[in-house]
């Protein structure tokens, strides 16, 4: 389902409960985001005019879009000391373990296999996600990698990254 | 006008591209019948599978899936009062209690039906308002391309999800995204962190599937608790003559509906079904019945969001502007395989184009089929379970997004968007802003410093353009307009 319905589910809960500090964490990111942003620009390398000419040095346009997005974001906490809601998040562990499973996916490629780390991944998300067949999350996690890389590398000719697996198909 | 219809027809005696719609079709409708893997995901999805086919079997693959998908989120939104898709949601209103009360192959007859006129109507004022309005756009210079964009994002601020002002920060923060790399005219490297691999830019193509499929995946990881519980159906009924009666008005007010919203920059199928649904109230004679189980609320839904999806393919193939989020994915597969959307793609490739037009109205006629035939097939699918589907769809996101430059970098890009996404998504922040603000950026900043070029640095010129001119009031009021319909509809009550 798409955005709006949790937007409107937080929605219902977020207006029965006064405003805190911790509403304003994302308005206050945002902000810091700009200004770091805003700082890297004014970094940014300078173009001869030559090359420029009447146009704007290339660190302008980022700058103006960030000054936009803090003018936005300014509506937004004005929206929000005004009645507004922002959706109060709160994430089931299953959310996180999905989180920190693709931290496992990029070590796992990175340093054994891609498709090593595919079928750890799998395997460990059907379990953390509520699959009890602990036989069918094994089956998945080996039939769905084998079949990607099958169509992948046969139809598509596209070559994966060396890793313990792989290297035993390329040779 | 010959030459369009040949190029049209062209798709009937194309066996090849006849089974790839047919197959498509079918794995669209799965797409959309599964809750949460809607169209734009699916054509994320499907956008790598389509890199060695030719440009226009890809495009039709793509173009097929946004049809199919768009119409079969109807399926779980009338049989489990889930909509497959977002732009199902008003179709589930009616289509539910309907269903619930023991006519649930009505209610999806009648959905079936709908869709496929509001499909069919829209490719066809496609196949009409897309070469009328390419021969405008030949006479937009610089100027005119940046008021048009800037139209664009401004009616980021009137889509359904998200409100206005996060919309539009969305929309600048995809805008922003686009200036990571080398600046296109001075070569100078900005906010690349001395990643070689950015030099340019950031690829759309990950960026799509982490936005929206992996943002869906940890959404749909906070969701697993929920129990689905499906209304039994026997067969699919086509409408009866009084059915007909009854909804053939509603029919066609939302097909013109449905087609005007698509073709609205930023606006989508989502917009034009709830607009759709609440005509159809407010034309109808039997309002009470709404809400219980109107077949004229399910005809006015339907027939309203798969009208939007010819109309969102106009400003999109014609002037490089997505219409939805979905056609955004699509501009992404027409850039990846060199089509490049624009006026003059109807003038130097005009078969390629109406071939895909062709396959629109192909697809459109396959889902009748398979919506008639099998819907009750389908309306099992959303019964895989979710501890099985989305690992899978994560295997194919990770791969997909890889197989486009065989690179690793571009799946870390997925995972770092997902997770962005996801947090959008969770603070009220709709992700489909940014994805159109990433393809337009380009776009605004080339045309801007054009402009500037063109008018010595005095940016104020721009407005002195007749038609750049038209498309800044229409930006203001874009960006204007729901504050200002608030308002009024605040004094009136």
């Amino acid at each position: 389902m798409s955005s709006e319905f949790d937007t409107e589910q937080s929605e219902a809960a977020a207006r029965q409960r006064p405003l805190s500090p911790i509403d304003m964490l994302v308005p206050a990111l945002i902000f810091v985001f700009c200004g770091i942003v805003t700082y890297l620009a004014l970094h940014l390398d300078t173009a001869p005019p030559i090359v420029v000419g009447d146009a704007m040095q290339p660190r302008s346009f980022p700058m103006f879009l960030m000054a936009l997005i803090a003018l936005l974001n300014a509506v937004l906490v004005w929206q929000l000391t005004a009645g507004a809601y922002m959706p109060r998040v709160s994430q089931p562990p299953a959310t996180w373990i999905t989180m920190a499973l693709m931290i496992v996916f990029y070590t796992l490629t990175t340093y054994i296999d891609l498709f090593v780390a595919l079928i750890v991944v799998i395997f460990t998300m059907c379990l953390v996600w509520g699959e009890r067949r602990v036989w069918l999350a094994g089956l998945v996690s080996l039939i769905t990698p084998f079949s990607i890389f099958l169509l992948f590398d046969l139809v598509l000719r596209i070559r994966f990254p060396r890793g313990v697996l792989t290297n035993l198909y390329y040779g | 006008m010959t030459e369009a219809i040949v190029a049209m027809a062209s798709v009937m005696t194309d066996p090849y591209l006849l089974l790839l719609i047919f197959l498509t079709t079918i794995v669209g409708v799965i797409i959309g019948a599964l809750p949460g893997l809607g169209a734009t995901t699916g054509a994320a999805l499907l956008l790598p599978f389509t890199l060695t086919m030719e440009p226009v079997h890809a495009i039709a693959v793509l173009a097929t899936i946004y049809c199919a998908a768009t119409f079969a989120g109807s399926i779980t939104a009338i049989l489990i009062n889930t909509p497959g898709t977002s732009a199902a949601a008003a179709t589930c209103l009616d289509g539910y209690p309907l269903a619930q009360r023991g006519e649930a192959g009505r209610a999806l007859g009648i959905a079936v039906v709908s869709s496929t006129i509001g499909g069919l109507f829209s490719v066809i004022v496609l196949a009409i308002a897309a070469p009328m309005l390419a021969r405008v756009a030949y006479e937009f210079r610089p100027p005119e391309y940046f008021a048009l964009t800037l139209f664009g994002l401004s009616m980021l601020a009137s889509i359904s999800a998200g409100g206005a002002v996060k919309n539009l920060m969305g929309g600048l923060f995809g805008v922003w995204l686009a200036t990571i790399g080398a600046d296109k005219s001075t070569s100078i490297e900005r906010f690349m962190f001395g990643n070689d691999n950015l030099y340019e830019g950031l690829h759309f193509v990950p960026v799509m599937i982490g936005l929206f499929a992996m943002s869906e995946l940890l959404i749909q990881s906070t969701r697993l608790n929920q129990i689905v519980e499906t209304v039994a159906m026997k067969a699919v009924q086509l409408p009866t003559m009084a059915d007909y009666k009854k909804i053939w008005k509603t029919i066609l007010r939302s097909c013109g509906i449905g087609t005007f919203i698509g073709i609205l920059p930023a606006e989508g199928a989502t917009v034009a079904s709830m607009i759709g649904y609440s005509e159809a109230r407010r034309w109808s004679k039997n309002k009470e019945e709404f809400g219980k189980g109107a077949i004229e609320g399910i005809a006015g839904a339907e027939a309203a969001n798969n009208a939007a999806t010819g109309g969102a393919m106009v400003p999109t193939m014609v002037l490089g502007i997505p219409g939805s989020g979905t056609t955004a994915v699509i501009l992404v597969g027409l850039m990846v395989h060199g089509l490049r959307p624009g006026p003059y793609l109807f003038t130097q490739q005009v078969d390629k184009v109406y071939a895909i037009f062709g396959a629109m109205f192909v697809a459109n006629l396959m889902f009748l089929v398979l919506g008639l035939y099998a819907a009750k097939l389908f309306a099992r699918v959303s019964l895989v379970p979710t501890a099985v589907l989305w690992p899978i769809v994560f295997a194919l996101s990770v791969i997909g997004a890889y197989a486009l430059n065989q690179s690793l970098q571009d799946v870390w890009i997925v995972m770092i968007f997902g997770v962005l996404g996801y947090f959008m998504r969770r603070f009220g922040f709709a992700v489909a802003p940014v994805a159109i603000g990433l393809i337009l950026g380009e776009m605004v900043e080339t045309n801007l410093q054009n402009s500037l070029k063109i008018f010595d640095g005095q940016w104020w010129l721009i407005a002195t353009q007749p038609l750049a001119a038209f498309f800044l009031i229409l930006s203001f009021l874009g960006l204007c307009g729901p504050a200002l319909y608030g308002w009024i509809t605040k004094r009136r009550a």
